[in-house]
């Protein structure tokens, strides 16, 4: 199935290497006496600098898909390289590392830090990375840097508000530059536009595409708005625990 | 470097925190205030008496006293423990004081030979018109003319009859000491340190006015000899000085030194336990100067007069050419009550005890006197054991109750830092999310409370510090408004509450706060480093 959905992606740079690359990930839950198969081996290959979008009814098992390549979850078998690197058998610091400096997660539900401003919110993946000492040796540059992708992304004028104090969509932007503050190589977004008015989503959406026109973002989105998943390079579907072809 | 900002962030920004930093501050600061009061209780104790008594004792078991101490004194001062003038005599008896028919009353009278009593404790130093008073003016640092009269700093042209005592409250302005002024000052109570005396210090003719006005029919034989009578010294409470709402000790007057003061004793026969009412002894006295020991056992009832003089009407001085019934010299040796012996430091007072007893035997057994006759030696530990492991038990209760305290500040910190994990598992998840290790997310909570613990110790400190330092006026004030009277000098011994802090029990206990608090934090801490990014996320 890998290969159909390979060959499928017209719109991809042919030339770029495979950045991610998942094959028969599989992931079941146990509620009480029912068990669960959410994911029964699922194959994907994401090239550099592609856009792919996943598409599927509520309760399909995207979020959890989206997670386990994130390497937030842990899958039950399968493989899953990330540049030639393996993360499932990776360790709980190797993965924390990856998530924090490859990778960028945008939620549904913003998940900001209702303590910290907006700079900041978008700061802590920084702070994350350096110790003390790094961190204030290169503050004024990780500012600058912050203060850069808000600008960008349309918050130059909001840098000292809280979370509460925005929008939603004021919110998800933050979220998306908090995602890009340390240039991840790769872009999770579950449902960005999800909690949106379809203005709102819209402009999300814009954005996350800029940003892979413009910066050859990877982007991995999962939405159930099929509209908005033919933004994507490449569009799949979550059915029954495999990853097909959209229609 | 997220962790230290988030710990910043939630400290200022979370104010449940505030509760628990308020509950280490309040334990931290309780048990420093009991402790310090306590400790410096003990302290106080030990200082004060040990300033009343020589470190070793030797005390007779009867009233009468025991004879040949002068040789024992000699024999003891060889001894490398103790010294040549480390030994002194005491002689402590009952008696009826009469001021001045103003007062009577029953008092415990000590004889000391005051020259030399310094040698073995400190009760020079609680002498107000010989020593005190110079460092109160120094302590005060300015003062009015009249008081510079007082202190004898300047001389009025032709005086006879100088005050001692100026007026409390004046509208005389003071002006600061000069320097020369107090190197006078400093070198008077130098003085009455070295040379404490029983000599009275007013000029004659005071004395005979004074007696004279004091009883008028009396001889003049009587009024003529007032300037020879022999001083005494009085505790401060026998002749009611007192301390005024504001902590100041008031009713010193010059008159107290123009009052007759008959002292009537009694002597004890040797042979027994019977007293002879016909060997009733009663001598006129001047008070010369007052004694504030601060324990309060002393100072309410205690006059001391000159050794000799009580021993003498005690009938305990002996008789050197005595005979017996064949007519044969037997003389009769002086007798004392007590010997107080100085231990010089780096020498162990149970030591010298031993070798003391023994030398008391051994003169006693050469005299062939019965060996179970012979006076008691103690450390003053010893005499004081009572007191002394009663406090240091309630010491190790208080130790207990803190131990107490500590556990419900770790249970506060625990359960207040568990609400804030649950509250706060999304940010968690999200930490994590961003890439924040299960040691990271630990060491924020434990870095939390540490923080607290750090923060609500050292307040609690700067508040015990503040309470211990004003005790007594803080005392005086509940006095004052709620007619509490918590510190009672007669069970305490001190009128005033210690307001000492010990550094080593100080940091003892900042220590435990701190450690009470990241203990607090750990269950929190290792809940929040286990949870999953995505259960995390999920928890809406
Ligand atoms: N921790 C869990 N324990 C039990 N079941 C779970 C757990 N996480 C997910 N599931 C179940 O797995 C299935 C897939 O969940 P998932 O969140 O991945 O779906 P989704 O496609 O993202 O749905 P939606 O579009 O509503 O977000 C659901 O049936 C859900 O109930
Ligand atoms: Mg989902």
């Amino acid at each position: 199935m890998s290969q159909t959905t390979e060959q499928s992606a017209s719109r991809a740079p042919t030339a770029s290497k495979v950045i991610l690359q998942a094959q028969g990930l599989a992931k079941h839950f146990v509620m009480g006496e029912s068990v669960i198969h959410v994911l029964k081996g699922v194959d994907l290959a994401v090239r550099e600098g592609e856009f792919v979008a996943i598409e599927g009814r509520s309760g399909s098992g995207k979020s959890t898909l989206l997670h386990i390549m994130g390497a937030l979850d842990d899958a039950d078998s399968g493989t899953l390289m990330f540049d030639g690197r393996d993360l499932l058998g990776a360790s709980g610091r190797e993965r924390s590392r990856i998530r924090n400096t490859e990778f960028g997660f945008v939620f549904q539900f913003y998940h900001l830090l209702p303590e910290l401003n907006v700079t900041e919110n978008v700061l802590i993946s920084a702070m994350v990375q350096h110790g003390w000492l790094a961190y204030m040796r290169q503050r004024a540059q990780l500012r600058q840097r912050a203060k850069d992708i808000l600008a960008e992304l349309g918050l130059g004028h909001r840098l000292r508000h809280r979370p509460q104090q925005l929008s939603g969509g004021e919110r998800q932007r933050v979220a998306i530059a908090r995602a890009l503050m340390n240039q991840p190589k790769v872009l999770f977004a579950d449902e960005p536009t999800g909690n949106l008015d379809s203005e709102t989503g819209r402009q999300i959406m814009d954005v996350l595409e800029t940003l892979h026109r413009e910066h050859k973002q990877t982007i991995i989105m999962v939405t159930h708005d099929r509209a908005l998943a033919r933004e994507a390079d490449r569009v799949l579907v979550l059915n029954n625990g495999r990853l097909e072809k959209a229609q | 470097m997220y962790k230290l900002h988030l710990i910043l962030k939630y400290l200022r920004k979370r104010r449940i925190a505030w509760v628990s930093l308020a509950a280490v501050m309040l334990c931290t600061t309780m048990v420093l205030v009991v402790i310090s009061v306590m400790g410096g209780w003990l302290r106080m104790f030990t200082a004060s008496f040990q300033g009343l008594s020589g470190e070793v004792i030797v005390s007779a078991r009867y009233p009468s006293g025991f004879p040949y101490y002068q040789e024992m004194a000699e024999r003891i001062e060889q001894l490398p423990g103790v010294g040549p003038g480390g030994v002194v005599p005491v002689i402590r008896t009952f008696g009826l004081i009469n001021i001045g028919n103003l007062k009577g009353d029953g008092v415990q009278v000590i004889g000391y030979p005051i020259d030399r009593i310094g040698a073995v404790n400190a009760f020079p130093q609680s002498l107000w018109r010989q020593h005190k008073r110079y460092l109160e003016a120094l302590d005060k640092g300015e003062l009015t003319e009249t008081e510079r009269y007082a202190l004898g700093l300047k001389q009025r042209e032709g005086e006879r009859w100088p005050s001692f005592v100026p007026p409390l409250e004046t509208e005389e302005k003071a002006t600061p000491l000069t320097d020369a002024e107090r190197r006078r000052l400093q070198e008077l109570a130098e003085q009455g340190l070295a040379n404490p005396s029983y000599a009275l210090p007013y000029p004659d003719l005071v004395y005979e006015t004074a007696a004279r006005f004091a009883s008028p029919r009396a001889p003049d034989a009587y009024v003529k000899s007032a300037p020879r009578w022999a001083g005494m010294i009085a505790g401060i409470g026998v002749i009611e000085i007192h301390r005024d709402e504001r902590g100041r000790l008031i009713g010193r007057s010059d008159d107290l030194y123009q009052l007759p003061v008959k002292l009537t004793v009694m002597a004890i026969d040797p042979g027994g336990v019977t007293v002879d009412l016909r060997n009733k002894s009663e001598r006129p006295y001047w008070i010369v100067d007052d004694s504030h020991t601060g324990v309060w056992q002393y100072d309410a009832n205690t006059v001391y007069v000159p050794f000799e003089i009580l021993q003498q009407d005690l009938n305990m001085a002996g008789v050197p050419d005595a005979t017996d019934e064949a007519g044969n010299p037997a003389p009769v040796p002086p007798r004392t009550s007590e010997l107080h012996i100085r231990v010089a430091d780096g020498h162990d007072m149970n030591a010298v005890r031993d070798q003391v007893r023994s030398i008391v035997l051994e003169v006693y057994r050469q005299h062939g006197m019965s060996e179970r006759t012979a006076p008691n030696v103690q450390t003053w530990r010893d005499t004081q054991a009572v007191f002394l492991n009663a406090i240091e038990k309630e010491k190790l209760l208080v130790t207990i109750l803190f131990c107490i305290i500590s556990l419900v500040a770790v249970f506060l910190i625990f359960c207040i830092f568990y609400m804030i994990v649950v509250e706060k598992t999304r940010d968690i998840g999200i930490i994590k999310a961003v890439g924040a290790t299960r040691e990271g997310v630990a060491s924020i909570f434990l870095g939390y409370g540490l923080a607290i613990g750090l923060v609500g110790a050292g307040l609690g400190l700067l508040l015990a510090w503040l309470i211990v330092s004003n005790i007594n006026e803080l005392h005086a004030w509940l006095g004052r408004v709620f007619h509490l009277q918590i510190w009672d000098p007669q069970v305490y011994a001190f009128d005033t509450i210690p307001s000492t802090m010990d550094p080593v029990e100080v940091a003892w206990i900042m220590a435990v706060a701190v450690v009470s608090s990241v203990l607090g934090s750990l269950i929190p801490a290792l809940r929040a480093a286990s949870l999953e990014p995505i259960e995390a996320l999920r928890y809406e």
